[in-house]
């Protein structure tokens, strides 16, 4: 809909809209940028990538940015119905086939990897646990001392892209059979709350979990070796159709940064901006850390990333951008 | 320069202020920042923009005023440092809890179908005397398993029998209690008016620090929580509501406190009582989604799946399973009371 609306009303209202937010000195008049959506996905370091973008889209290059909450699946799905929002950033596309068959369709382009390591998904055990009893490392390990780990997989929520895989596993590696409980968490935080607490009293714990995330910068986890990774195989077991499962470990997740076709015609430089915007996990773990340990609302952690990082983020922008956030970059 | 400097400096406190964590150290705001690369100063806000001296704002000014995130925080480690002595305590108190709900979860899973199934009817024809509710009951149950959801329906039945049963079981006589002293039942109101509207999550957040996430007992208790307070009033008022000539007469025929109560106005109050427990079993009915979210399972997990991964029939389809089990279990309760109005009129 917004597409249909002339576009003085537009460059008016967001001349209206940026006089409004704090006082930011001159109104951009020569910046012919418009309105922009982008998600924010629920977690802390797609907040983190979110809010970096917006401020760089919305200093630099003088676009009216709303940011979207969103979740993987539901911001692919809408993406597929509606073509909205422009910009989908932090996606896991593994755990959104939806994405996948909207890129062949050409509705939708990646244009980066946005976590440039990419995303990894594991079996893990704490740290504490690895350095006691180091055979708990390997999965034939694990098998074979249940006890050890606690007798109980923690699994993933229903409806997570990581519950199909690990069901699949489960019964590849016959996790029951060898006398490992698998519980089903109900949603992400008592998953999360089930490693804390698990730290909090040194015991025992063995389950999945994903990085870089705040939770595993600030509890150090072990991933358990759960073999080589065999594509073929790890291709059926996501498959809730296919009954060949097999024994393969997780791939390194792709994180991407994607924008509707639409987006990438009428916004060429935003785009070429957003294609060199990646993060390493190391910077993000950094990032999530300092977050972590001052309490740190997401604001704040996005200041101080733009405030530590300059010289990653300088390098994302165009002459144009860089000239008006000089005062932040020297 | 923050808006409240002056008060502070007005107040010679500026000594006091600085001792305060030096402010460049923490985290700066986008304000901060946009000036920085304007190269000014944040510009003074006009009086139409004078916020509100607020903890955080006054933490601008003072850095020795703690922000509000403090506050918080505050809470937060007061709690973790009860947290040890309150879990030694309510975790061997609670702990049946949770073996009831497994208890029930094996009994509900592991009896196959074909027993299960007339159980459930022999029980509905029992409290009810109507056939036309057992047939209704029977194609409501048939339906559900034949798009193959009875394992999910009788997951949910079993953690509502057990969280509605100890409902009662507790919500009763808390309910007599109150109607017998005045004092108590001022205490008990706000309690559960308390109980009633506070969102759900925000009694979980605490539950899941307390017991290990793994426990059944934490839905349980969140069912419980939630639910028990329509029984406990409807108790509570129907024993109040029992009329005052009846009471003379009995103690005109020199009864008993415990005679008076359990030959006159228990059976008197008895249908405000059954509607008390009808609406017990409507709300812990109500409370399945939430519960799965920390791990219960049943028909919730299914809406939980349809929400997250928006495939639109699951979620549809178990959310209407989940009402046509509201409407057997509000249908069977009504007529079991609808029975005893009728027996009371006799």
């Amino acid at each position: 809909m917004n597409r249909l609306v002339p576009r003085f009303l537009k460059s008016s209202a967001f001349a209206a809209a940026l006089a409004v937010t704090a006082g930011v000195s001159a109104t951009d008049a020569h910046a012919d940028c418009g309105e922009v959506s982008i998600t924010e996905m629920n977690w802390a370091s797609a907040s983190v990538v979110t809010n970096v973008a917006k401020f760089i889209m919305e200093q630099g290059y003088g676009c009216k940015v709303t940011a979207v909450p969103s979740d993987t699946v539901p911001a692919a799905t809408s993406l597929a119905e509606n073509g909205e929002p422009d910009i989908a950033t932090e996606m896991w596309i593994n755990s959104a086939p939806v994405y996948q068959k909207l890129e062949e369709e050409g509705k939708v382009k990646t244009i980066a990897n946005v976590l440039s390591d990419g995303g990894a998904e594991h079996w893990l055990i704490p740290k504490y646990l690895a350095d006691k009893h180091p055979e708990l490392k390997t999965i034939e390990g694990v098998l074979a001392n249940p006890e050890l780990v606690g007798g109980r997989f923690h699994n993933c929520p229903e409806g997570w892209g990581c519950r199909i895989v690990n069901d699949s596993l489960k019964q590849a590696f016959d996790l029951e059979g060898n006398g490992i409980e698998v519980f089903n968490h109900g949603s992400g935080d008592t998953l999360a709350g089930s490693i804390a607490a698990a730290y909090a009293d040194e015991e025992p714990w063995f389950g999945y979990y994903w990085a870089p995330t705040a939770l595993l910068g600030k509890y150090e986890m072990v991933p358990v070796d759960l073999g080589p990774y065999v594509d073929e195989v790890h291709q059926c077991n996501r498959n809730t159709e296919c009954n060949k499962v097999g024994k393969s470990s997780y791939p390194s997740a792709r994180v991407v940064t994607g924008v509707t076709t639409d987006f990438a015609e009428r916004e060429p430089e935003i785009v070429e901006m957003l294609s060199k915007l990646s993060f390493t996990n190391q910077q993000m773990g950094a990032v999530l850390a300092w977050k972590e340990d001052n309490n740190a609302s997401i604001e704040e952690t996005t200041v101080h990333f733009l405030t530590t990082y300059k010289d990653v983020w300088a390098d994302w922008l165009n002459d144009d951008a860089k000239s008006k956030l000089a005062g932040l970059l020297k | 320069m923050a808006t409240y400097d002056p008060v502070f400096s007005a107040l010679g406190l500026e000594a006091w202020c600085e001792s305060g964590t030096e402010k460049a150290s923490g985290p700066v705001s986008m304000a901060d920042l946009l000036a920085q690369n304007a190269g000014t100063d944040v510009p003074a806000p006009s009086i139409w923009e004078l916020p509100f001296p607020s903890m955080d704002q006054l933490h601008d000014a003072c850095s020795a005023f703690p922000q509000s995130r403090v506050l918080t925080k505050g809470i937060e480690n007061g709690f973790l440092d009860i947290k040890d002595g309150l879990s030694l305590v309510l975790d061997p108190l609670t702990q049946p809890l949770s073996w009831f709900l497994e208890g029930a979860l094996w009994l509900f899973e592991t009896t196959p179908w074909w027993i299960m199934i007339p159980v459930l009817l022999a029980v509905v024809m029992l409290v009810s005397r109507s056939g036309r509710l057992v047939v209704f009951v029977g194609v409501c149950l048939f339906t559900l398993a034949f798009i193959d959801y009875y394992s999910f329906t009788a997951q949910t039945l079993a953690v509502i029998f057990v969280c509605a049963f100890l409902c009662v079981l507790f919500g009763v006589p808390i309910g007599i209690a109150m109607s017998r002293s005045d004092r108590l039942q001022r205490m008990m109101i706000p309690v559960l008016d308390m109980l009633q509207t506070l969102p759900a999550f925000v009694y979980l957040i605490p539950l899941i620090f307390l017991f290990s996430v793994t426990e059944p007992k934490l839905y349980g208790i969140a069912i419980i929580l939630y639910a028990i307070v329509p029984v406990v009033r409807l108790t509570d008022l129907g024993i109040r509501l029992v009329d005052k000539d009846v009471i003379e007469a009995a103690d005109a025929f020199g009864m008993t406190d415990r005679q008076k109560l359990l030959k006159v106005q228990i059976p008197l109050a008895l249908p405000n009582i059954m509607a008390g427990v009808n609406q017990t079993i409507m709300m812990s009915l109500s409370m399945v989604v939430i519960a799965s979210l920390v791990s219960a399972p049943g028909l919730g997990v299914l809406v939980l799946r349809g929400i997250r991964n928006l495939e639109l029939g699951v979620g549809l389809v178990s959310g209407l399973g989940i009402v046509i089990l509201a409407v057997i279990l509000d249908r069977t309760t009504k007529l079991a009371l609808t029975r005893i109005n009728a027996g009371q009129d006799r």
